[in-house]
């Protein structure tokens, strides 16, 4: 017996994670498969295709091809970068596109000036 | 290999190790509770002593075995997928979160009751030992230092781990996830596996994937509607089936790269590799309709 089966919490992980922490995990499962996929691919092919300036940037830091050095530290502050850039976007994005929505065409605020 | 000290690859096993010893620590405390229950007051404390001293040498024990079994051929690759095996249990959601399986029964000596301590703390810790070993890339100091935090953890973090896994239950599955990551870098350093991965670099980002997809199996099943649920199974078997033909390929000395084929053999190979799955996956999802079907037929009769 483990000793997180002490706690019903947490040995139901899967049902009784919080939102945040799960999108925080499944950023960092997202950096590490990326993290594989730069160990997967041979640079030359892109590099053969003419496509090293689309996968390499400036310094090759940032890349996916160079995430295949990266440690798990790299790959947890990577995730948790990305899950904080998901979480601005989804709560940035709705009132991005309620100001495109335009207003009703017989709304008083059509015509946001007041006389 | 050994690891240059407070590097970033030292820190990051060290994080690996501290995870994987939080996420998969044994209950000792309720063992030797269980097994010493019966027994008079002064042997009670003997008990916990030696039961304790027991466990502490046994891991100690594992520890250094682990090391020496990783270096063999071929152990590298079973740790690996015993590894992937660990982290779908971990993240399965547990109905029964009673007494403890491995000690029911009250030991009626003291020799008994320490036999019984040893053997289980040697059975609980077995994937612990397991998975340090893994992440430790063979260094001596990085599994002295899981040695030492778990020890801690065996005999008075019980309730502090508890706690943090009860506040926080993403822990457990960041620790699946670093179990699966873990078992993915011991698939790939597998010497005997190493010039393989290195001639089919390709296969490295389908074996993550499939054990990610496997390992990660239960969290991501809880989350899809049960029209989506065969894809827990489908995935794998998918990623299994474009293993096993880059793996044919290699023993039969096929050409798998379809732009290269040459014969009417080798585009047969083809056409097999990337539409016979199609097939198989119908057949399952009708045979698993049909089981749906018959089962819930009988749940009404």
């Amino acid at each position: 017996m483990r000793l997180i089966d002490r706690s019903p919490r947490a040995a139901n992980a899967v049902r009784t994670v919080s939102p945040g922490g799960e999108l925080f995990v499944a950023s960092v499962v997202i950096c590490m498969i990326l993290a594989s996929f730069g160990d997967a691919v041979d640079p030359m092919l892109f590099g053969e295709a003419g496509l090293e300036f689309a996968l390499f940037d400036l310094g090759g830091e940032f890349s996916v091809l160079a995430m295949r050095h990266w440690h798990l530290l790299q790959l947890l502050l990577a995730g948790g970068v990305l899950a904080a850039g998901i979480t601005i976007l989804r709560v940035c994005s709705p009132a991005f596109f309620k100001a495109l929505r335009p207003a009703p065409a017989g709304g008083v605020e059509k015509v946001p000036i007041k006389l | 290999m050994e690891l240059e000290f407070f590097s970033a690859a030292f820190l990051s096993a060290l994080l690996t190790i501290i995870l994987i010893d939080l996420v998969l620590a044994g209950d000792n405390a309720l063992i030797i509770g269980l097994v010493a229950r019966n027994l008079p007051k002064n042997t009670q404390n003997k008990v916990i002593f030696w039961g304790t001293f027991g466990a502490i040498a046994i891991r100690a024990t594992m520890a250094i075995l682990v090391v020496y079994i990783l270096a063999v051929p071929g152990f590298m690759l079973g740790g690996g997928l015993a590894l992937v095996w660990i982290a779908r249990k971990l993240l399965m959601p547990e109905s029964n979160t009673g007494a403890s399986h491995l000690a029911k029964a009250p030991a009626a000596t003291f020799a008994a009751a320490v036999r019984t301590i040893v053997i289980a703390d040697a059975v609980m810790g077995v994937d612990n030992v397991l998975a340090i070993g893994g992440a430790a890339h063979g260094s001596i100091l990085l599994i002295v230092l899981g040695l030492a935090i778990s020890v801690p953890i065996i005999v008075w973090g019980s309730q502090l781990v508890i706690k943090l896994v009860d506040r926080y239950p993403s822990v457990i599955l960041l620790g699946g996830a670093v179990l699966a990551w873990t078992a993915y870098s011991m698939v790939v350093r597998e010497p005997l596996l190493v010039a393989w991965f290195e001639a089919h670099p390709a296969t490295k980002l389908i074996l993550a994937i499939l054990i990610f997809s496997i390992s990660l199996g239960p969290w991501y099943s809880a989350r899809l509607s049960e029209n989506m649920k065969p894809l827990v199974v489908l995935l794998p078997a998918l990623l299994v089936w474009m293993l096993a033909f880059e793996v044919a390929a290699s023993v039969w000395k096929v050409q798998v790269d379809y732009l290269l084929a040459r014969d009417q053999g080798e585009y047969l190979f083809e056409a097999v590799r990337w539409l016979g799955w199609l097939p198989l996956a119908a057949a399952f999802l009708w045979l698993r309709e049909q089981v749906v079907k018959r089962s819930s037929r009988s749940a009404r009769a």
